[in-house]
């Protein structure tokens, strides 16, 4: 059975780039269009990962990441971030609220694909 | 006896978009400014937070290139809106308030193929996918174009001009491009 990955972002363009890479390297892709789209996703959704962008209308990047590592039920779910950032500051924001991953945009297929498998070994 | 008064306008200070940049801004004493030959400019504006934003891109015709380059380029045609859209939304934008206009996508010289239509193509498919209206475009022709826009008052200037802007495609990533860093 196919790892199952919800993709986060508010652009429909990223959101079919993303798909296509990674259905392409056999993974089952949902998708949710902000962080509270996220949040609702999940409570029928088990993903096996979330990858989040972070500048998103309703509830950003941090925001959802916040909300799932204080939810016991997905405490433990990995979740990376794909995103244009590259600063310092806002990476270190991301993973001392408990991201697993940080990833700039664009990204490349083979490094995504790469960095999803370790997470999910 | 006429009586004219004298009123001091501030300097507008004019800032040029190069190929690759995505810029965004609510300065009313600035301008952007760009000449476009096959190249697009997507200039966005978001009328209540008045701010906007213009990006200057070219994307591949696949046909001279290989294709994991064509790929690569037409990533960084969809990597140069979202540089625009995060920029627009970090200075108070709501997203679903965007309006845009599109110019350029001329045919240059014979030897560039379409590249000018494809790349029109490419803003007007992005932009209907995210849902942003095109509010205006002047695009395609064999024409030059120079572009000025006030970003904080959303409007914007074209004007067929009699020169060749460099057609060169350049791929200017960010320095971190697809960096991966596990916690």
């Amino acid at each position: 059975m196919s790892r199952q990955i919800l993709t986060v972002d508010d652009s429909p363009s990223m959101r079919m780039l993303l798909r296509a890479a990674l259905t392409e390297q056999g993974f089952t892709v949902f998708e949710a269009e902000d962080g509270v789209d996220a949040l609702q996703k999940l409570e029928t959704l088990t993903p096996d990962l979330v990858i989040t962008d972070i500048n998103m209308p309703r509830m950003d990047g941090f925001g959802l990441i916040e909300a799932l590592r204080t939810g016991h039920a997905c405490a433990g779910l990995p979740i990376l971030v794909l995103t244009t950032e590259a600063s310092d500051e806002k990476k270190a924001r991301a993973r001392n609220a408990g991201a697993t991953g940080w990833i700039v945009k664009p990204f490349d297929r083979d490094k995504l694909g790469a960095a999803i498998r370790r997470v999910l070994h | 006896m006429s009586v004219l008064t004298r009123i001091e306008l501030p300097q507008m200070q004019r800032l040029t978009v190069a190929q690759g940049d995505s810029v965004a801004s609510g300065d009313p004493n600035l301008m952007y400014t760009t000449v476009l030959g096959s190249c697009i400019a997507v200039c966005l504006y978001d009328s209540a937070a008045k701010v906007g934003g213009m990006n200057h891109f070219l994307l591949a015709d696949p046909a001279p290139l290989a294709s994991e380059e064509a790929h690569l380029l037409n990533r960084y045609g969809l990597h140069s809106m979202e540089l625009l859209i995060n920029a627009m939304l970090q200075r108070g934008c709501t997203r679903w308030a965007l309006k845009a206009r599109i110019y350029g996508g001329a045919t240059m010289r014979e030897g560039l193929g379409d590249i000018g239509r494809r790349n029109i193509v490419f803003a007007r498919e992005f932009l209907a996918n995210e849902k942003i209206p095109i509010l205006g475009e002047d695009v395609g022709g064999v024409s030059a174009r120079r572009i000025d826009f006030r970003p904080a008052a959303g409007l914007s200037r074209c004007k067929t001009v009699d020169v060749t802007p460099p057609e060169k495609i350049i791929i200017k990533p960010p320095p971190s491009v697809g960096d991966v860093e596990l916690f």
